[in-house]
């Protein structure tokens, strides 16, 4: 720090009311992170400009097409999902426990904490509103059902857990909870 | 207190033997100013507490006029401008009249500026939980009472000017450099951003829509933190602290220096509220990187505060006046530090819509503003009613420690909040699935926090109880003492610098040079551009040096000059001020980006827009934002990043600024009506765990579709195209969407539901969020409904 050199002394204007002012020089750390940003700035913007710094959109764009390519390596590499696997998972105690905990979190508000159905269709009895078979449920948490209110469950879930609650699904189907909602759609 | 005429020392040579003169300042000006300002700042942060609780635990809401989305624009209206108001306008008239050595001209105005400003505070607290609110962040006021506070700021301006002018002394020290900057931009702030078109009584619409009134919206929100919150306090440290602790202000050059670099630098920050949204890229770097510019002239005001205290540390320790100062200022330093930080684009990716964001404001509230407040209440309060000291220095001493245990309560329990919740929301699996789907998730792990907060908060309301009962007791001990001096008032004998002399010194022509450089960069191309920065860069260095090198002694100094000339220093500031925001908003208003102006906007369907009215009404904005930024985190759990077509005919814009629920731009058709339906009337039967406030009204209360056309052609004229036969089928449109909506409703179960209900007109809204309108022309489908 600058030593207090008082350059207005000699100088009695700068007295105000009794507060007197001092002229100290100003500190150089100070000097140089004023200096540092505004250099700093000048380089981010024109970096900004012509093309070397990627906007948040470009950044973004990157990260998506790599999301892809890393989905569709993950899907190549688990095979298709088909009826025959989801039904072995259904009879799967860890996934059913997870698909569970997905249930009670993400299903129940609309399908009740059973299943027996409050906003959304009854998934314990024997009829289905758009289609019966492991793989139409699977679509249906995936992708939803817009036009009806069912959420696109998919990207938020990921295919992981959308599995695990699918056998969840699977595994209480026709118990007939009591106090369900009526029947909705076509026997399985 | 009796001023001494000691400090009166016109310029060396000039004095002529003048008239002596005997000045009574008006101080009950400021007696009332403090009275008021220590209450409303109990009621606000009363307010703040509840506020503080609803959050924590939902019971705590009371509809339909105290649930959180009313109550939070009444605490932070309540706090920035009747506390903090109140506050700066005691302490700008009494360091005013003694630093220029003349009383207020006016009493007759002074009473008007009080008793207006009191009234207007009332209509505030009157209104806001009835529900009347531009929705827009610390601009809800409706258009009666902005029009009330632009009178009362002009009757402000008038008594300060006026004052000015009937100065004294010559030169115009550092604190009324601060307070011109003060007056004259949050004038120019108040009105551009408040410009609306009212529908009726207390109902209007902003004329920006979208991208451009966020863009309005932002340089307002962040400029009022910058010139009502910032710039009178800076003003008032200038004045009070080296009076309390009797020591020289450090550094002339360096107030010189961040004054101008502050106030120039300050007006373009504002993008920094809108990084990583939908607002034009070019604007955000902007506003990136003033911010980050920022950071040096905020410090020199800290340096200049703390440095002054040099020599004074065991005062310090003693005494609480200077004890608040020290903190104040501290906390100043590190709010402003925190500010560049934060708005950093990939820092502000991780803050934005956190808890993180209000820890960082009430480190500059509760601890500047509040403590410098304090401060200034315990030196001025003994002054003011002839006392020595104050009724009990212990009490003050107690209210120090714990306002400021009580502020580090609250802003490390936001820091763990804000950033908790930031990375939960970003956390991705192994499988690239979010770790939390739920949001709900998210918000039940930070809640411990909000309970902390809400002591830490608690806290420092106590500790304003017990510096209003300390104030009242030493005020009731004294006797009201209005300040007097003597002046030898100058006769002027062509001791004024010549006018050509300011406007065309070297800095002046400096500036100028650099500044038509510059603005020749915005409309030549990129490359151009930086041929001619380097230009500027080498300009404004050379330049510098020729300055000094220029310099001659023998002469006063150009700013010493300025510092005479208050009409001058007054239209240099307003120029630097106005540099920043001519330059971010003109070009953003003038011309609407392609993008915006995709086929696919249409404007909202009359009840759709009726339910937006009620979306801003219930403050729903104040949780929810509508704006999804491009991170693949954020995609996932919400959809699309969100684009300028999408809110271009929102007015006011909606985008929001914090997620307390989830975002809500994609929001239209993710659920069944009837979902939205049981989640109004109990939030917590289809989320359990959710934090938000019950709106069982909605269901009775109607909306009075006779006033829809009424709000179509408002809204036309602010530019969303309607054509005629939109506006005519207006009403019946409403009614058929509403009967669709009641009749969905009835069939999933809901039983008897209104069409005109208000929670229809929500439903309709926001099933519309995201999605274009089905009907492609709505006066056809009305005419085929029809048939």
């Amino acid at each position: 720090m600058s030593t207090d050199e008082n350059r207005h002394e000699k100088d009695e204007s700068h007295v105000y009311d009794g507060i007197v002012e001092h002229d100290n020089e100003l500190p150089l750390w100070w000097q140089l992170t004023l200096y540092g940003a505004v250099a700093f700035a000048f380089f981010y913007w024109f970096g900004h400009r012509l093309g070397a710094i990627a906007t948040p959109g470009q950044v973004y764009a990157v990260e998506v097409s790599a999301q892809r390519a890393a989905d569709a390596e993950r899907a190549r590499a688990r095979g298709a999902v088909d009826d025959a696997t989801l039904a072995t998972l259904g009879r799967d105690p860890a996934t059913l426990a997870q698909g569970k905990q997905v249930f009670t979190t993400t299903c129940a508000p609309c399908h009740r904490a059973d299943g027996g159905g409050v906003i959304g269709p009854n998934l314990t009895d024997a009829y289905w509103l758009h289609g019966s078979k492991p793989t139409d449920i699977f679509a249906n948490v995936r992708d939803g059902v817009p036009a009806k209110g069912m959420p696109t469950w998919g990207p938020q879930l990921g295919v992981e857990r959308v599995e695990d609650v699918v056998a969840y699904v699977l595994s209480i189907r026709n118990t007939n909870v009591p106090g369900g909602k009526p029947p909705q759609g076509e026997l399985e | 207190m009796t001023a001494s005429a000691e400090g009166i020392a016109p310029e060396a040579g000039r004095r002529v033997d003048g008239e002596t003169r005997r000045i009574v300042y008006n101080d009950s000006i400021t007696r009332w100013f403090v009275g008021a300002s220590v209450i409303w700042g109990i009621v606000g942060m009363l307010v703040g507490v509840l506020a503080a609780l609803q959050l924590a635990f939902w019971q705590a809401n009371l509809p339909p006029y105290l649930t959180y989305g009313r109550i939070r624009p009444l605490h932070t209206n309540a706090v920035i401008f009747a506390f903090v108001g109140n506050m700066v306008f005691a302490g700008i008239y009494y360091s005013t009249q003694r630093l220029v050595k003349a009383r207020l001209p006016s009493d007759l105005l002074a009473r008007i500026h009080f008793w207006g400003w009191q009234l207007i505070i009332v209509a505030a607290a009157v209104t806001l939980p009835l529900g009347f609110t531009q929705g827009k962040e610390y601009a809800e006021l409706e258009w009666p009472i902005d029009i009330a506070i632009a009178v009362v700021w002009v009757v402000f301006a008038i008594q300060f000017f006026w004052t000015l002018a009937r100065r004294a002394e010559k030169h115009l020290y550092v604190a009324i450099w601060f307070y011109i900057a003060t007056i004259v931009t949050v004038a120019v702030l108040h009105i551009v951003n408040s410009l609306s078109i009212p529908v009726f009584g207390l109902k209007s619409y902003s004329i920006y829509g979208g991208a451009k009134d966020a863009l309005v919206q932002w340089w307002y929100g962040h400029n009022a933190v910058a010139f009502f919150l910032t710039t009178p306090v800076l003003g008032i440290m200038y004045y009070f602290l080296p009076k309390a602790a009797d020591r020289p202000v450090y550094s002339y050059r360096l107030s010189v220096i961040h004054f101008w670099s502050l106030i120039f630098v300050y007006i373009w920050a504002g993008p920094h509220h809108l990084l990583n949204t939908a607002l034009p890229d070019w604007a955000q770097t902007l506003g990136m990187v003033f911010s980050v510019m920022l950071w040096a002239p905020s410090w020199g005001g800290m340096l200049n505060g703390l440095l002054t205290l040099k020599g004074a540390w065991g005062k310090v320790r003693t005494d609480p006046v200077l004890k608040f100062f020290a903190a104040g200022v501290t906390f100043y330093g590190m709010a402003t530090f925190e500010g560049p930080l934060l708005s950093i684009k990939s820092v502000n990716g991780l803050a934005h819509y956190t808890d993180w964001i209000i820890g960082h404001v009430h480190s500059g509230t509760l601890g500047w503003n509040g403590f410098m407040a304090a401060g200034m209440f315990y030196w001025l309060v003994p002054r003011l009613f002839g006392r020595e000291q104050l009724w009990s220095k212990k009490l003050a001493d107690a209210h120090f420690w714990i306002g400021t245990f009580g502020i580090l309560l609250y802003v490390v329990s936001m820091w763990v909040s804000g950033i908790t919740q930031g990375l939960m929301w970003r956390a991705t699996d192994a499988q690239g699935a979010l770790e939390y789907p739920n949001f709900v998730e998210t918000l039940n792990a930070i809640r411990p926090m909000y309970w902390m907060r809400l002591i830490g908060g608690s806290m420092y309301l106590v500790g304003m109880l017990m510096m209003a009962f300390n104030l009242a007791r030493t005020a009731l001990a004294g006797k009201a003492v209005d300040g007097e001096t003597t002046v030898v008032v100058e006769r002027v004998e062509a001791t004024e610098p010549p006018w050509a002399e300011i406007l065309f010194g070297t800095p002046v022509i400096l500036v100028t040079v650099v500044a038509v450089l510059a603005a020749t960069m915005a409309v030549v191309n990129n490359e151009a551009s930086l041929f001619l920065a380097t230009i500027v860069v080498v300009a404004a260095i050379l330049g510098t040096i020729a300055v000094h090198l220029a310099y001659d002694r023998t002469r006063p100094k150009w700013h010493r000059m300025l510092e005479g000339r208050a009409l001058f220093f007054t239209a240099f500031t307003v120029i630097a001020v106005l540099a920043g925001g001519v330059a971010e908003l003109v070009p953003s208003l003038l011309v609407t980006p392609t993008d915006a102006m995709s086929a696919e906007a249409k404007p909202y369907r009359a009840l759709e827009l009726e339910g937006r009215d009620l979306y801003v009404r219930e403050g729903c904005y104040l949780c929810h934002s509508q704006m999804i930024r491009p991170f693949t985190f954020e995609t996932k759990r919400y959809g699309d990043p969100s684009t300028l077509a999408e809110s271009v005919y929102d007015h006011p814009f909606q985008w929001g600024s914090k997620r307390t629920g989830p975002d809500l731009a994609r929001e239209g058709g993710k659920y069944p009506n009837i979902w939205h339906y049981r989640h109004m009337v109990d939030p917590r039967s289809v989320s359990p765990g959710s934090n938000m406030p019950p709106f069982p009204y909605l269901l009775t209360d109607k909306v009075d579709l006779g006033r829809t056309q009424d709000k179509m052609r408002a809204m036309r004229s602010v530019g969303v195209p309607y054509e005629a036969r939109d506006i005519e089928a207006g009403r019946h449109d409403a009614e058929v969407q509403g009967a669709e909506i009641a009749k969905n409703l009835r069939d999933d179960g809901a039983g008897q539901v209104d069409p005109q209900s208000e929670i229809v007109a929500l439903v309709a809204y926001l099933q519309r969020l995201g999605k274009h309108p089905e009907p492609e022309n709505p006066a056809a489908h009305v005419a085929s409904l029809a048939k």
